[in-house]
Parts: C-alpha cells; sequence; structure tokens
C-alpha cells in the first residue's frame, strides 16, 4: 500500500514534468512572480501534508484544501498587493518560507526520533 | 486510503506542472519579454526628452520674439536713417521746396540810347543779381532760385561774356528771382531806403517785387562732386 503510493506520487510528478515541458502557453514574466509565490505555497503544504502523515494526523480534506488555498491565496494576495502598490510578495515569502522550514524541522526531528 | 493516495498523486502533478512551468518562464530568452526595468527606462526617458521639446519650442518661441523685436529695430533705424536723409538732401538744396515768398523779376529797360550805352549803362549785371540775393539771404530767405536755378552752397553768379551763369547755365533777362521766406521782411529789405531797388531802379532798371502766398523753387539739379575737399575727422590732429 506505502509502494502504490509513492508510486502514484513518481507518476503524478512525471505526468506534471512532461505536460509542463509540452504546454504551448508561455506565462509572461511579469506573471512569473505570482507562479514562484504560489509553488512557495504549494510546497509549505505539501510537506505540511508529510509532517502530518508522519504524526499520524493526515486529514485528506484539509490537505487538499489547504494545498488549493494557499496556493491561489498566496498568489491572489501577491497580485493585489501589486495593484495595491504594497510589497505582499515579501511577506508571503517570509510567511511560507518560515512555515515550510519549521515543517521541515519537524520532519527531521521526527525522523531522528524514529 | 485509497482517496489519499489520489490526492497526493494529485498534488504531486500540480506541484510538478507548476514548478516545470515556472522554470520555462523563469528561463525565458529575454529577447521575448520586456522587462519592467527597461520600460520604467524608456518612460523616463520619454518623459525627459518631452521636457526637452517643451523647452526648446519655449526657447524658439523666445528667440522668434527677439527675432521680431530686432527686426523693429531695425525698421526704425532706417526710417530714421531716410529722415536723416531727407533732411540732409533739403539743407544741401536738393529737393523742390515751396511756401511763401517773394518774386523779384529784373530786367533792363527797353533801349532808349545807342545799343553801346545800353550795354554798358542800363544792362542788368551779375553783381546786380549778387547783390540781391545776398539782401534776400540776408532777409532770411530760405531757398532762392534765379530763372529756375536752384542756388546752393556752390552755385556762382558771374558773367560769362554777355550773359549770367548761374550753376554753369546761361540765364536771360527778364531775370526772376524766387525766394522763399517771410515776404513782407523780404519785399522790406529790398525796397528799404537807399536799398537795392532804389539804387537799381535810378540805373533805369526794371525792378519788380511781388509777395506771394505760394512761390516754388525747384531742386539743385547739376553735379557736386568733392574732389578735393575731404572732411576733418572730429578728434584728429592736424
Amino acid at each position: 500500500m506505502m509502494w502504490l503510493g509513492v508510486w502514484m506520487v513518481l507518476v503524478g510528478l512525471t505526468l506534471g514534468v512532461v505536460i509542463g515541458l509540452n504546454v504551448p502557453l508561455v506565462i509572461p514574466q511579469v506573471y512569473g512572480k505570482y507562479l514562484g509565490i504560489a509553488i512557495l505555497a504549494a510546497t509549505d503544504s505539501v510537506f505540511g501534508g508529510i509532517r502530518a502523515g508522519m504524526e499520524e494526523s493526515f486529514d485528506n480534506a484539509i490537505f487538499l484544501s489547504g494545498f488549493v488555498a494557499n496556493t491561489l491565496l498566496a498568489a491572489g494576495l501577491v497580485f493585489i498587493g501589486d495593484r495595491l502598490g504594497v510589497e505582499l510578495y515579501t511577506a508571503a515569502v517570509v510567511a511560507f518560507g518560515v512555515r515550510l522550514f519549521q515543517n521541515l524541522a519537524a520532519i527531521r526531528r521526527k525522523l531522528i526520533k524514529k | 486510503m485509497k482517496q489519499e493516495t489520489l490526492s497526493v498523486a494529485a498534488v504531486a502533478f500540480i506541484l510538478a506542472l507548476l514548478v516545470t512551468i515556472q522554470l520555462r518562464v523563469v528561463n525565458q530568452p529575454p529577447a521575448e519579454i520586456m522587462p519592467a526595468t527597461r520600460a520604467h527606462e524608456l518612460t523616463v526617458e520619454l518623459q525627459r526628452l518631452e521636457e526637452a521639446a517643451a523647452s526648446l519650442r519655449q526657447e524658439a518661441k523666445d528667440l522668434q520674439q527677439k527675432l521680431l523685436t530686432a527686426t523693429q529695430g531695425y525698421a526704425q533705424a532706417e526710417a530714421a536713417l531716410k529722415t536723416e536723409i531727407e533732411k540732409n538732401k533739403i539743407q544741401a538744396g536738393l529737393v523742390p521746396m515751396e511756401g511763401p515768398g517773394v518774386e523779384v523779376i529784373v530786367s533792363d529797360k527797353p533801349a532808349e540810347g545807342p545799343p553801346e550805352m545800353k550795354r554798358y549803362l542800363f544792362t542788368v549785371r551779375d553783381e546786380d543779381i549778387l547783390r540781391i540775393v545776398n539782401e534776400l539771404w540776408g532777409a532770411g530767405a530760405e531757398a532762392i532760385a534765379i530763372n529756375g536755378q536752384r542756388l546752393v552752397s556752390m552755385s556762382e553768379i558771374r558773367v560769362a561774356g554777355t550773359f549770367i551763369n548761374v550753376n554753369l547755365n546761361r540765364i536771360t533777362p527778364p531775370y526772376v528771382i524766387t525766394a522763399i521766406g517771410d515776404p513782407d521782411v523780404l519785399q522790406g529789405t529790398l525796397e528799404m531806403e537807399g536799398g537795392v531797388a532804389e539804387t537799381l531802379r535810378k540805373w533805369g532798371i526794371n525792378f519788380v517785387v511781388e509777395k506771394k502766398e505760394r512761390v516754388e523753387v525747384p531742386a539743385y539739379e547739376g553735379p557736386m562732386a568733392f574732389r578735393y575737399a575731404k572732411p576733418i575727422k572730429e578728434g584728429a590732429e592736424e
């Protein structure tokens, strides 16, 4: 069952890379900023999910909603910030970055304690 | 469990997709896109050029104004010069003049004796004309002409053979001397007791002075060359 999950993840990653490399649409670099912050939020959610899984408190609904909501909200807030002339980008990077490192730290401790 | 695996796979797929697209965006060749800094630079440049254009337009306007002023000054100077030239011409006697004055007609009396007598005694001589003219100048005449010959600074009145020359032109009797000035003063000077008129009449010459409201004196038309005389420069020492 565990191996199936790993396989599914690998298949998802590969599929994403292949499709991502082949989509004809190219996003202008101006919007690359929003995509970047969305990726940061998504990564944070993923590490949060891994941590939850290690703590045996993984909840599929929370994981999925957190992933989607964090990604969209992060990009959306930065976009609105730019329209208002507020550098929300920095705030988002710091917030998600800190959470990312906290999650990483928690995963590291769990691995060591095992 | 199955659902969780699927969601994890979906999340992995989306994450991979996003990262790949982002990598492509970041690695885009710079030629395809317009960096924000470049746009900003261009905006600043445009603004700078617009300001320069505005200031140049202002400068052009100023210069045009100056040119206009200069042209006006030129026109004024030209007008002043013309006025000056006109004045000088009037003073030199190169302009026909009119005004109140007198007309003096001097002529020989019809001959009564032998022609030799007439010629030497009762004809009008250059000296008589000179005396009349002198009296007229003295009485304030401003312009004098003899038989249509304007008297200027170089005019001569002299006998040449049996005729009198004025301005190198031969004049013949009757001599009509036209003078512009105060008619009363001019006439008074000539008709004064013991004056020219009396003297000439005694000699038997017809002498008529007529006061006129308006007489005309023509312009001097002869040559006026200065071959020897040169103006002395002010401040120059001999």
